[in-house]
């Protein structure tokens, strides 16, 4: 095993780890059933690599419960941002765990009812009690059953009783759909992966209640690790990939359309494999880009012609097959779709290819892709950067947006003049209040958007449900349109009213699709006819500078905003212009 | 045989190998805890594909007491 995967080296190296004023912070709190020494210092050391500053609280040994169940305890004190609670099938089931057979049937019914109950018990206490979201384990399935092989054929052997509680656990979580707090790790998924003889380790069970075994922890931490990037926003949007070798079998300028691998023969059996996990992604939401060294016309041909082509031309959003450095095309493609390179991840084969994109835009994650293609779909699905909480229709939705702004920018290279491209879009904008739809997209933009984002506040679900439903606050959100299509939800704003007099903009974003068309004057524009409706004198707003905000830095000052000390100030005596190409519609 | 149980032990307990010996053990290494001595047991296990007794590991107090079971599992000397 290598030395940065395993647990003596997160150990060692959590002691280094000196606090640092990170941008993004955590909190995080391991509640457990059993040992769970290691878990903390691996998180930590997993988090600082990914620039996350992560502040830990570990439960006492087997006291989840107290922890959860007394609103004073030190759990509620930390205040957390996320709480592990990792339960184990031994420990729920007790001495059933060895003799479910001898359980009367209507004791074990009674049985399951208790303990469901516990545990949702558990849940509701700490979702009433606490900001934090929680993600619980399941319960792992025993592997032996002491009914042997005539388990299946019990009314109700052990391992269909763990399956039913999980089930129902499932089943009571959805139930916390509308505001995201709870969610379970699916902890089979675990064991299928690596296998419960690896995992548990009965030497150490016996020794310290270790019921993850020390060389399977980075492991199990590394699952859990997807929680920590969505819950930050920090997941990946964009797939930039190297076509020879990568996406088929061979160089197509050599091999030729004929004998390139793709489907057919073991190494093209690989290649359409790669290529369907990367089709799935792309349709949850994940945008598709090529960067390739390549006469355009030959892989074109594939892309648009072979047979066993699993992604079509229509997949990708941004397309560079050139003979230009591979630098310069993701710093273009970055570009042209308007994300940010640290939201890219760049499949290449070619190991001098990974070094130099490594070396030149370190921002961008690279893909230790390795020359074997077998293990090419591996790799993907055990990747944990484009996991999210939950899919929004805006996430389904990505792919056709993102094909309708190639086919924008064509349309803005044809027609030339910037104002007359506007006009011909036909621009729609969708004004609404926040609603039960919107507020995870709402959130989702908070936690995202880094360009055009005035102040760069973080909210979560619920922190946006509560700004709603608060007579102090607007929260609204616009949906864009034009002729190419929908873009979906894609600005937020959130007022406080301060007092009779003057409101101050807390947040004011649009995802950077959508920016410099007009779009960020008619929010302002809605923003300044509420407040005059609402005999308001002033409008007043902040400009956070961090790092990636700048293309926002001067738009105050462009609408006419006055600075006055931190602020930049709107006397709504004035008139705000309004851009005329555009429509507006409220939908109240 | 030494040589790599000392990288082993130096590299867990993240401490300079001159520091181990045969006398080494908790009392006299601060870096040597209950927990990361589970860590230690796998790695030795891993490297030097053996697998130790749960009473043989429970009798370790110090490191002479490894080089002992080695003897025990064949482990060669060099």
């Amino acid at each position: 095993m290598k030395n940065e995967e395993n647990l003596a080296y997160f150990l060692n190296e959590a002691k280094t780890i000196k606090p640092r004023d990170l941008e993004k912070k955590l909190r995080v709190a391991f509640l457990a059933s059993s040992t769970i020494n290691g878990f903390e210092e691996t998180m930590r050391v997993k988090c600082f690599q990914k620039g996350i500053e992560c502040i830990t609280y570990v439960g006492d040994y087997n006291q989840y419960n107290q922890e959860i169940l007394n609103q004073d305890s030190e759990l509620y004190k930390f205040k957390p941002d996320i709480t592990f609670l990792i339960l184990d099938t031994r420990h729920i089931l007790g001495e059933h765990f060895f003799s479910w057979h001898a359980v009367p049937h209507d004791k074990k019914l009674k049985f399951v009812e208790i303990k469901i109950n516990e545990i949702k018990k558990l849940c509701d206490t700490f979702e009433e009690n606490s900001e934090s979201k929680l993600i619980m384990t399941s319960l792992q399935i025993p592997s032996y059953s002491s009914y042997g092989i005539s388990e299946q054929r019990e009314i109700q052997g052990i391992k269909e009783m763990v399956s039913e509680l999980n089930n129902k656990l499932f089943d009571h979580c959805r139930r916390f759909d509308t505001n995201h707090k709870i969610f379970i790790y699916d902890f089979n998924e675990f064991i299928s992966k690596f296998g419960e003889k690896n995992i548990f380790n009965y030497k150490q069970f016996f020794s310290g209640d270790i019921k993850i075994s020390t060389e399977y922890i980075p492991k199990f931490v590394n699952e859990l690790m997807g929680y920590v990037y969505a819950i930050l926003g920090i997941t990946k949007k964009c797939i930039v990939l190297d076509l020879d070798n990568t996406l088929w079998g061979g160089v197509i300028g050599e091999d030729g359309f004929d004998n390139i691998k793709l489907g057919d023969n073991p190494i093209g059996h690989s290649f359409v494999e790669f290529q369907k996990r990367l089709l799935a992604l792309n349709q949850r939401g994940i945008i598709l880009a090529i960067n390739s060294k390549n006469n355009f016309d030959d892989a074109m041909e594939v892309i648009q012609k072979h047979p066993n082509m699993i992604l079509k031309e229509d997949n990708f959003a941004c397309v560079k097959i050139n003979w230009d450095n591979k630098v310069g095309n993701l710093q273009e493609i970055a570009k042209e779709l308007n994300i940010s390179l640290d939201s890219m991840v760049f499949f290449d084969d070619d190991p001098l290819n990974q070094e130099y994109v490594r070396e030149s835009l370190p921002s961008v994650l690279v893909v230790d892709l390795p020359k074997d293609s077998s293990q090419y779909a591996q790799i993907i699905t055990e990747m944990k950067e484009f996991d999210i909480l939950k899919i929004t229709e805006e996430d389904t939705k990505r792919g056709p947006m993102y094909l309708g702004q190639k086919k924008r920018k064509e349309l803005e290279s044809k027609v030339g003049d910037f104002d007359e491209f506007l006009k011909q879009m036909n621009i729609v904008v969708n004004i609404q209040k926040a609603n039960s739809f919107s507020i995870p997209r709402i959130s989702q933009l908070t936690l995202k958007t880094n360009q055009f984002n005035l102040t760069t506040k973080r909210y979560q679900e619920e922190e946006i449900g509560k700004f709603s439903s608060s007579k102090n606050k607007i929260v609204e959100c616009i949906q864009v349109s034009d002729k190419f299509g929908d873009n979906g939800i894609t600005g937020t704003y959130i007022v406080e009213k301060e007092n009779a007099e003057e409101w101050i903009i807390d947040t004011f974003l649009l995802s950077c699709r959508i920016m410099g068309r007009g779009v960020e004057e008619i929010m302002m524009n809605q923003i300044v006819e509420k407040a005059k409706l609402s005999g308001i004198k002033k409008i007043k707003g902040e400009f956070i500078p961090t790092k990636k905000n700048k293309p926002a830095e001067n738009f105050y000052e462009k609408l006419g905003f006055k600075k006055e000390n931190e602020f930049w100030v709107f006397n709504t005596d004035n008139t705000l212009k309004k851009p005329g190409h555009i429509k507006v519609e409220r939908n109240d | 045989m030494t040589e790599k149980l000392y990288q082993i032990i130096s590299k867990v307990f993240n401490v300079d190998s001159s520091k181990i010996n045969d006398e080494t053990s908790p009392e006299n290494l601060e870096e040597w805890d209950s927990f990361n001595f589970y860590v230690l047991l796998d790695e030795i296990e891993n490297e030097f594909d053996i697998k130790l007794d749960l009473d043989e590991t429970l009798e370790i107090k110090k490191i002479g007491d490894i080089k002992k079971i080695f003897t025990k599992h064949g482990v060669k000397a060099e």
